[in-house]
């Protein structure tokens, strides 16, 4: 056990330093806000390909794609730089995150270079469409159909949660092209174009208020999509959901650590109660970066660790959550307002990180919701941690 | 920061669990609860083992994971005591074989009126191993002494734990010479003393999540195993989850006392506070998922059970060392929370 990072980490991490303190816009530069997380502003565009030109967008992957072929710990001070300036990775952080991955990993080099990198590059942004109204947690489940006319799939069915869609310019939509084989063997993936004939995309609003625009429901109608949009093999979709939903699961936890560290720094307790929980906070955010930092050990050596993620997202997702209504607690009538602001600007971040304290504590809920909710990560952590049987 | 255990390390933690299950098995820890088996031969086999000897604080991590599998078998021997409640205070005073136990509160000291030897007088309640123990490290405002165990009239506490030793120990005006008084830092023995508890309680609260998983496994009801309900499974998880909590900071806490990192203070109240809510979390649910078994005397679960609890009542409970981690990160200079050294400290950053 030690401390520290070796001195190459380090040295990699000093060179990231020294080129975000000279190329960090400014909050001048950055005053036109996002309003989606598929909408960009010019700046944070420009931002993204600076970072992609330089090697720094996501430095894991090889030049072409915006990286340096860095190793996994220098991918981690990298995130951990960017988190401790409160620099949100990218604005379309599914595109990134999830979209591109993909693409990368299950995309020819024709669709890499016609949607992963302008993707990367902030030219166009993605949403993912996973989600329907009869398949969450049972993702498998979904009934979307792609039928192959000629050299196209003609696409009819309905997608929801599809975060940003309304702003996004392609959509990765999970499809069935075969309903007769077993439900997890009759999914594939294609690419979208929002422009398409008969998409309909309708944002609706969350809990945070009606004019909070990210959520849409996508329907799609006799929608013809070219053959060549097909992401891998077809009926191999299954696949690519559990490749997509992998990518960078290993430092998810940061996020949470992220956002407890944000509630340390924020939440000034009064009452003898409110210090209780507030140790309590404490605590939570330094057994998750311990935890987290053992995780990354064993990813650094190679070692498929699937369950201590699924620990580390269920510990994350539900400290954040507590923590937002212990803070939200102790305001008592003063945590009424809707609108209100409980922490300082930070340009380089999401607005919604220093909303009021009742959406920050609402928005806590995606940690425990979205991504495979508390309650399926506890039942995926008794079967293969410890070993109960299925039920 | 890599906070992963070392090849030796690894090594350490596999031989002590070797050693345990040969030396110290159930039915040996069985015995000494119902019939008053004496210990003592193994603890001469810890000392031959060079166990009693892990006392340098840049061991502080081995020592952990001696004490995290101590706690997992329900060691009944005063190990824990001699290590760290002893030895921290009274560095080199015992031989490798002799057992210790340090008096933390209670007794006060005079000088004497004529000479120059000193007088101890009070009583220190519910010592660990206060029964057993050859010596006393005896903290007080004018220092720490060090005096053998026939100097105090010692009395033996009837617990709810049968494998806990615990005495009240008195000095009733006490002479005792210079030499015995040190300065020592007590700051740092009673944050080994904090880790030591609670990598012990660690280690109870993993063997009863372990006999709690064999118990639902294999306990069948509506023609099932009761394990493969939802109900059952999360309750499993939740206390899974408490303990990898509890152990990730009380290994943080050994490594703060072997790297001499000025976080370690604020390590060792979050590491005993994680450990008494793990142990309520634990407690509770592996006593329920046991049902009528565990409330048996004949069940082994009630040994692990009982060395947590007692744990969480030693040496302030939960509440007592959250209050002291709130304090240290609110009301202290800016300069010791753990936040400001994050950001004052990029090298340390991913703690």
């Amino acid at each position: 056990m030690r401390l520290r990072f070796d001195d190459d980490v380090e040295a990699f991490r000093a060179e990231f330093v020294s080129f975000l303190d000279a190329n960090l816009p400014t909050v001048e530069e950055a005053a036109e806000r996002p309003t989606s997380t598929a909408q960009m502003p010019e700046w944070t565009r420009r931002w993204q390909r600076l970072l992609f030109d330089n090697g720094w967008l996501l430095p894991g992957n090889p030049p072409e794609y915006g990286g340096r072929d860095a190793t996994l710990l220098q991918q981690f001070v990298h995130l951990e730089e960017l988190g401790r300036r409160r620099i949100y990775h990218s604005f379309n952080p599914q595109g990134l995150g999830i979209i591109a991955a993909s693409l990368l990993t299950f995309g020819t080099d024709e669709q890499k270079k016609r949607w992963a990198v302008p993707i990367l590059r902030a030219e166009i942004t993605a949403a993912l469409g996973m989600s329907e109204p009869g398949a969450g947690s049972d993702l498998a489940g979904l009934r979307t159909r792609a039928v192959l006319d000629g050299d196209h799939f003609v696409v009819n069915g309905q997608k929801i949660w599809t975060s940003g869609a309304h702003d996004a310019d392609i959509i990765l939509t999970f499809v069935r092209t075969d309903p007769d084989a077993p439900k997890h063997k009759g999914i594939s993936v294609l690419v979208i174009p929002t422009d398409t004939a008969g998409i309909t995309r309708r944002p609706f609003g969350s809990i945070v208020g009606r004019d909070d625009l990210d959520f849409n429901e996508v329907f799609f109608d006799d929608v013809r999509v070219p053959a060549a949009n097909l992401i891998g093999e077809l009926n191999k979709g299954w696949h690519v959901a559990n490749g997509s939903l992998g990518h960078e699961r290993t430092m998810l936890w940061l996020s949470f650590a992220e956002r407890l560290d944000e509630m340390v720094e924020d939440f000034r307790p009064a009452t003898a109660l409110d210090r209780d929980r507030y140790a309590t906070l404490a605590m939570d955010a330094q057994a998750l970066r311990l935890l987290g930092s053992a995780a990354l050990s064993r990813a650094a050596r190679g070692e498929e660790d699937v369950a201590s993620i699924s620990v580390l997202k269920l510990f994350g997702s539900e400290a954040v959550r507590t923590a937002a209504r212990h803070a939200l607690l102790a305001q008592g009538a003063d945590g009424l307002p809707r609108h209100g602001v409980t922490r300082p600007f930070e340009h380089m971040n999401l607005d919604w990180f220093f909303a009021s304290w009742f959406e920050r504590y609402a928005r806590s809920f995606s940690g425990t919701i979205a991504g495979g909710t508390s309650e399926i990560q506890r039942t995926i952590i008794a079967e293969r941690v410890l070993g109960l049987p299925r039920g | 920061m890599l906070f992963e255990f070392d090849d030796d390390q690894q090594l350490l933690r596999q031989t002590v669990r070797d050693v345990l299950s040969k030396e110290c098995p159930p039915a040996l820890v069985r015995s000494v609860a119902d019939e008053g088996t004496d210990p003592a031969p193994l603890w001469r086999t810890y000392a031959g083992l060079g166990w009693t000897e892990l006392t340098e604080t840049t061991e502080a991590v081995e020592l952990g994971i001696l004490l995290e599998e101590l706690g997992r078998a329900t060691d009944p021997t005063p190990l824990l005591a001699t290590l760290t409640w002893f030895a921290p205070l009274a560095p080199g005073v015992a031989s490798a074989e002799q057992t210790g136990t340090a008096v933390f509160d209670g007794v006060s000291a005079h000088r004497e009126p004529l000479g120059d030897g000193w007088i101890l007088d009070g009583t220190g309640r519910h010592v660990l191993d206060g029964d057993r123990a050859d010596w006393f490290a005896v903290v007080t405002d004018a220092g720490v002494f060090t005096v053998p165990a026939g100097e105090a009239t010692v009395t033996r506490e009837d617990v709810f734990d049968p494998l806990l030793h615990v005495a009240d120990v008195s000095f009733w005006q006490v002479r005792v010479s210079g030499e015995s008084r040190a300065d020592v830092d007590v700051a740092l023995a009673r944050d080994v003393a904090l880790t030591g508890l609670a990598l012990t309680m660690v280690g109870a609260c993993k063997r009863v999540l372990e006999l709690t998983i064999d118990h639902v496994r294999t306990r069948e009801q509506f023609g099932v195993p009761i394990g493969s309900f939802q109900a059952v499974k999360h309750k499993a998880v939740d206390m899974h989850v408490a303990i990898e909590r509890a152990a990730a900071l009380a290994y943080f806490a050994a490594l703060s006392i072997a790297e001499q990192d000025p976080r370690r203070s604020t390590a060792a109240a979050m590491a005993k506070a994680a450990a008494g809510e793990c142990t309520t979390v634990v407690f509770e649910s592996g006593f329920q998922l046991f049902g009528g078994m565990g409330f048996t005397w004949e069940n082994d679960l009630q040994f692990a059970l009982k060395r947590a609890l007692s744990g969480e009542l030693l040496l302030g409970g939960a509440d007592v060392h959250r209050a002291r981690v709130a304090a240290a990160l609110l009301d202290a200079p800016a300069a010791t929370t753990v936040a400001a050294t994050a950001s004052e400290e990029p090298h340390a950053a991913a703690v």
